[in-house]
């Protein structure tokens, strides 16, 4: 017996479960030496016929697979498709939810925005590294144990809604925003005409900065109406990646300013803590509520641009194959 | 080109797979082992690698559609393996429903419309 066959057959064998082996090895030693002998017969040479006849016999784990039916897919065919729905549906409530939750209790905590954002950012990573690795571990298991037969079960019911694109479907969506952008327009300018705090000479105690009505209030407050031009253009043509780029755009040019005037400490204010009675010698009252503010603004805006893309693959995603879906 | 050939080499694998049992089943009325049965399907024009039909009579005979011997009179031991009588019966279920497929592919392509 050569050692280049030895090691064939131990290669092979080893990666059977041990009771299977003995029966195993003299199937293959015998499917090697036949294929050499043919090899032989045929006219090769001796030395080079165990190796040439080797190489076609091809990986031995792959041939003591064949023998033992081992799957060499880590999830086939029969459990991929529920995988992907458990991973996807798991992973989109879990991930924005603890990552936000993240986020909020960072800011409260700490003030510091850059290091809320990477707390955010190595928990979004490290919980969908964990969710990704345990659901697919369990599929694997259930792949190597499971009965055979088919997976779960599909029925007609579980087919999806064909997403209705038409302008009437979009309508309430106008009306939200709208109705939204105006609010925050009123508000804007309530806080500053119709203050509902008053200092103790009875004047009017903005909540905002008045010196931001130079520059940023206006800009602010042209931006919601851009958001509002920009809502009607959504309802009349419908969502595109061009109009998700430009949502993306309007959503930075309203937040990043919001931030950086907030860490400036520029946003709020100055007499207004010591108007509504916070103490003054107690900045993480005022820093609570602005580490709020800018937690909620940076989640809506994150959500705003997300959904953006959302619609606007949804919407490329309508091919004119679906005729369904031709009644805009 | 390349791919031409590799797509044609594909739908002829498809479907050629499940006649290598058929062969086998067949073949197997008289007992023998892997090689020469291989060989002998060779000969034939039925092309089948060792690497596959070795586990393929493994799991036939575990199926229980064949059953197997060890030969160790001569200088080597083989194998042989030879049709059980369920696998005798599915043979001439699978011949017969080959024959009706053939006939169906004939009348396909004269032309009968059903």
């Amino acid at each position: 017996m050569t050692t280049l066959t030895d090691r064939y057959v131990w290669a092979a064998v080893r990666t059977v479960p041990e009771p299977q082996r003995s029966g195993l090895e003299p199937e293959i030693r015998e499917l090697i030496e036949e294929s050499v002998r043919a090899r032989i017969d045929a006219g090769d040479p001796v030395p080079a016929a165990e190796s040439r006849a080797l190489t076609e016999l091809g990986d031995p784990e792959r041939l003591a697979a064949a023998y033992v039916d081992r799957p060499l897919t880590l999830i086939g065919p029969r459990y991929y498709l529920d995988w992907w729905r458990l991973l996807r549906t798991v992973a989109l409530i879990v991930v924005p939810i603890s990552t936000a939750a993240v986020l909020v209790a960072q800011l409260l905590v700490s003030n510091d925005l850059g290091g809320a954002i990477a707390g955010a950012v190595s928990t979004a990573l490290g919980v969908t590294v964990h969710l990704a690795f345990w659901i697919t571990l369990v599929f694997v298991i259930i792949e190597r144990t499971g009965t055979p037969g088919p997976g779960a079960a599909w029925s007609p019911d579980a087919l999806p809604d064909v997403p209705d694109l038409s302008r009437r479907s979009r309508l309430p969506d106008l009306i939200a925003s709208l109705v939204f952008l105006v609010l925050l327009a009123g508000v804007l300018l309530w806080q500053q005409f119709v203050p509902g705090v008053r200092d103790a000479a009875g004047g009017a105690v903005p909540v905002l900065d008045p010196k931001l009505w130079s520059f940023w209030i206006p800009w602010f407050l042209g931006l919601l109406a851009a958001e509002a031009v920009f809502a009607v253009v959504v309802y009349l043509r419908g969502w595109s990646w061009s109009l998700a780029v430009m949502n993306l755009g309007l959503n930075l040019a309203f937040a990043v300013p919001a931030v950086v005037l907030w860490i400036d400490g520029r946003l709020l204010n100055p007499g207004f803590p010591a108007a509504v009675g916070w103490d003054q010698g107690a900045p993480e009252a005022g820093g609570v509520i602005g580490a709020g503010i800018v937690a909620t603004v940076l989640v809506i805006v994150t959500w705003d641009v997300v959904d953006g893309f959302l619609n606007a693959r949804r919407a490329s995603g309508a091919p004119v194959r679906r005729p369904a879906l031709h009644n805009r | 080109m390349a791919d031409d050939d590799d797509l044609i080499a594909g739908h002829l694998q498809e479907l050629r797979r499940g006649t290598v049992v058929l062969a086998c089943l067949t073949r197997l009325r008289i007992p023998d082992y892997g090689y020469a049965l291989l060989e002998a399907l060779d000969a034939l024009g039925i092309q089948v690698d060792a690497n596959t039909l070795y586990p393929l009579l493994r799991r036939l005979e575990k199926q229980g559609l064949l059953t197997s011997e060890w030969n160790t009179a001569e200088s080597r031991p083989r194998k042989f393996y030879r049709t059980s009588p369920t696998g005798d019966a599915l043979a001439a279920t699978l011949s017969a429903d080959w024959d009706r497929l053939t006939a169906s592919l004939h009348r396909i392509s004269e032309g009968e419309l059903p």
